[in-house]
């Protein structure tokens, strides 16, 4: 009985939402994480260019795969983009990108902040960075990811939780780097150290240091930028508070990580897509990110935010970034290990 | 499968133990709190007279157009502002002391705030139980000698046992399902688990033997209930009985009466109002303010949505428990049970599981078909997935109420079942499931894991723009789609609540 009733129910629900899936030539769709309200600004920009509008899918990175997968021939998306390199290797290891031949992206991106096969290519870089209370740290106190696992440190580092793609990428720099004991070594030390279990997301880190729970905080630096330049003054009095370190300047370098995109294996538009892309490698537009979202552009020609030049260069771990995406799984369970929540 | 079972050991030696920890402490607490908080107002409310009563009947169901990850946003101010407490600890006792304060003052108010917006449940549910129970059975209680406080104990508490299981059951499958207000207050849960397994280590077996172990918490509470219950059924004995006429209260018991309903209106509802207001407040004040409304988008499409598909699963969960009752056999009251369980397991799981289906019935489909994947026809299957309980929960509890007699009869003069359930049960049930679809539209509006992966390009839900303001953290402009969503709600829970009142089978109760 209820299945007679249920179909034209059903039916009766799906008639009044048509055209879920109609596709004009005129129009690219995105798959991405990146949530910044900034990038409406951009995408606006590319539409009044050229004639293209921009429609929009954000979830999560790796639900986002999951979704590509199941919609396989069928998925209406064009673009994968991601606020994490870690992504894009997976996305990639799962056959959903297809190659970007583009002499533009060559030219402007550095070799390792782009796939080898040209699946993905980065758009943006964020470096992870500590940001510490000058009042309480000396100049001479910090100096490596590393140092942060050291019992001087106990009770005065705040960190995010490990299920954050930022702090799984950087630990995977540090299996890179340091081999997986000592990786999950620096995890357990590390997390002995926090001043209060994970919580919060980068800004409430800085908050915590600003406050003067903590010292020092692990953190991206384009959350400070948001907060220099915010409306709210307890935002502004917080950022004023506290200063950028970048770690690991006398060996590898700082880790940074990558927002990126590729063009999806089932998409029929690729010219459009490479377009896209090669757009948001303009300098104009690499420029246009450093103000808008403080994020640190990959074109080496394009010109950074006053923040930015304020906290000063610095040298970047050049690990090629697949390499974070294959040791993800591994970090995790590391993380699990250490007991980082 | 070798792999499967490593990374499931694996989970097991590192952090399951803490994952089911949280999991139930916060259940426990959570249940204990609200418990306080539905009940005794409702039992006052319904029972008793006294000044302000009739806005607090209805002011006490408002938190329930909170969501608790908006909630978790304006109750995590609490620890921000223990900070310079938590300083003078750890200057004064230790690091050791200081730890622990931080945790008590962070799972306290994670408790607290969880409760104050999901006791509505146990409230509703309650109103609804003790509004029925009519005057002979208190009467003959307080006749037998008792105290209204023991007729209230010994009489009303018990016949009200089912409502009161079905909102707690409600309130336990949120908690377990939340996966935002955990993850931001720093208190992983078994939630946290499926998605960090799932989505950070690729391993969709472990992470869904992880969801299925927050099902079988459910299930297993359930079941205990159930034992506890035993044979006992609950039917109401005199349908046409008296109403119970409310006790005036005055003075001394009057206030009491108004705080102790007062206190969760003003934690779920006024508080969380107050501060987001204050935030849209300074948000129209700014620069950006004048020219851009953020949620503007969301009020077409995403409104429309959650209100025919509430409608549709309503009347949906109402058959269902109807086919289930009408021959009662062991498979059908398992379907009956399996149906509800959509509810504790994370938006995010359903969500895939979905996709699944779609996706592959989109391959195999003739291609003249139109494609169903990215439809909104997608998204509203899954809230049925991940909601059927609701509907499903309320009108069990009402049928359970109404009873067989009168359907017996029915049956007896020849009508067919489906006559009969029109035309007897569905008018006695016309409250429950009213209840019923109002509840299910707040929840689907404030609905975000699902929504977030399932919806089409360019679709917004109040709560989709709400969290990308958010985690952008422009907690200011975050603010103005967060109180249209518990803007829409509590007008929604009112015209409910107002409906509820005049309809027939409650207005002999009056």
């Amino acid at each position: 009985m209820q299945k007679r009733l249920l179909f034209p129910l059903l039916a009766a629900f799906a008639a009044l939402f048509p055209g879920g899936s109609l596709r004009a030539d005129d129009e690219l769709t995105l798959y991405t994480q990146r949530h910044y309200g900034f990038d409406d600004t951009v995408h606006q920009r590319f539409s009044e260019k050229t004639g293209i509008k921009i429609k929009v899918v954000k979830a999560a990175a790796d639900e986002l795969i999951v979704r590509l997968q199941e919609e396989g021939a069928n998925t209406p998306a064009d673009l994968y983009m991601t606020a994490d390199g870690g992504g894009l290797d997976r996305a990639k290891k799962a056959g959903l990108l297809q190659p970007l031949v583009s002499a533009l992206v060559e030219e402007k991106v550095p070799a390792h902040l782009r796939d080898p096969d040209g699946h993905w290519v980065a758009l943006t870089k964020r470096a992870r960075v500590i940001i510490y209370a000058p009042d309480r740290v000396k100049a001479g106190e910090l100096s490596t990811y590393e140092d942060l696992a050291d019992p001087k440190w106990r009770g005065r580092l705040v960190v995010r939780s490990s299920s954050n793609a930022y702090n799984q990428s950087l630990l995977a720099s540090l299996i890179e780097a340091n081999g997986a004991e000592a990786a999950e070594a620096w995890a357990a030390g590390v997390r002995k150290n926090m001043a209060r279990p994970p919580q919060g997301g980068d800004r409430d880190q800085i908050r915590a240091v600003a406050a003067g729970l903590a010292d020092v905080a692990i953190s991206n630096t384009y959350y400070l930028g948001l907060m220099e330049t915010s409306n709210d003054k307890k935002d502004l009095e917080a950022a004023a508070a506290v200063k950028i370190f970048f770690p690991n300047q006398e060996g590898r370098g700082t880790h940074v990580n990558i927002s990126g995109a590729g063009i999806v294996k089932a998409s029929k538009k690729a010219d459009l897509a490479k377009q896209f892309i090669e757009f948001i490698l303009s300098d104009e537009i690499q420029s246009l990110y450093a103000q808008g979202t403080f994020e640190y552009p990959v074109s080496e020609t394009a010109e950074w935010s006053e923040n930015q030049k304020r906290w000063g260069t610095f040298a970047t771990d050049q690990v090629p970034f697949s390499v974070y995406g294959e040791r993800n799984a591994e970090a995790v369970r590391l993380f699990n290990k250490a007991g980082w929540e | 499968m070798g792999q499967e079972s490593v990374e499931w050991n694996h989970l097991a030696e590192t952090v399951l133990g803490r994952y089911l920890t949280n999991t139930l402490v916060l259940v426990l607490g959570v249940s204990l709190l609200v418990l306080l908080m539905g009940v005794l107002p409702a039992w006052l409310v319904t029972t008793c007279e006294f000044r302000g009563r009739r806005i607090l009947s209805w002011a006490l169901i408002l938190p329930l157009a909170i969501p608790t990850y908006i909630a978790a946003f304006v109750f995590y101010q609490g620890p921000e502002a223990a900070i310079p407490l938590l300083i003078q600890v750890r200057q004064r006792f230790g690091v050791d002391a200081f730890l622990l304060t931080e945790q008590v003052i962070r799972y306290g108010l994670l408790i607290l705030m969880l409760a104050a917006v999901l006791y509505p449940y146990v409230y509703l549910a309650c109103c609804s139980a003790f509004a029925r129970q009519s005057r002979a059975v208190i009467e003959a209680a307080r006749c037998l000698g008792d105290s209204p406080t023991r007729a209230f104990v010994r009489a009303a508490l018990p016949m009200a046992r089912p409502g009161i299981v079905a909102g707690v059951a409600l309130v336990i499958m949120e908690v377990i399902n939340d996966y935002g207000a955990v993850h931001f207050f720093g208190v992983p849960t078994l939630t946290e688990g499926v998605f960090r397994t799932w989505f950070g280590m690729g391993d969709k077996i472990a992470a869904l033997r992880l969801a299925g172990i927050m099902m079988l918490v459910v299930a297993v509470l359930l079941a205990l209930e159930q034992g506890l219950r035993g044979r006992a059924r609950y039917v109401e004995a005199d349908a046409g009985g008296i109403p119970l006429r409310r006790v005036p209260l005055a003075g001394a018991k009057a206030t009491l009466a108004f705080l102790l309903c007062v206190v969760p209106v003003a934690l779920g509802f006024l508080y969380p109002v107050v501060r987001l207001s204050h935030w849209a407040g300074l948000y129209f004040l700014s620069d950006a303010g004048g020219s851009f409304f953020p949620g503007g988008a969301a009020l077409g499409r995403g409104f429309g949505l959650a209100l025919v598909t509430a409608v549709v699963v309503t009347a949906m969960a109402a058959l269902f428990i109807y086919a289930v009752r009408l021959r009662e056999s062991r498979l059908r009251r398992f379907f009956g049970r399996v149906a509800g369980m959509g509810y504790a397991t994370p938006g995010a799981v359903i969500a895939v599981g979905v996709l699944v289906v779609f996706g592959t019935l989109d391959r195999v489909a003739p291609p003249f078909l139109p494609l169903v994947s990215g439809t909104l026809f997608v998204i509203g299957f899954a809230y049925m997935l991940r909601f059927f309980a609701i509907p499903l929960q309320l009108s069990r509890a009402g049928l359970e109420r109404i009873g067989k007699p009168l359907e017996e009869a029915s049956r007896l003069l020849g009508h067919p079942p489906l006559r009969t359930f029109l035309q007897v049960d569905l008018p006695l049930l016309r409250a429950p499931l009213a209840a019923a679809g109002m509840l299910l539209f707040v929840d689907i509006l404030k609905e975000l894991p699902l929504t977030l992966i399932l919806r089409p390009a360019n679709f917004e839900t109040l709560a989709t723009t709400a969290y990308s303001l958010a985690s952008e953290a422009r907690l200011h402009a975050c603010a103005v789609p967060a109180l249209l969503i518990v803007a829409v709600g509590a007008v929604g829970l009112l015209v409910m609540n107002h409906w509820l009142q005049t309809s027939p089978t409650s207005s002999k109760h009056e």
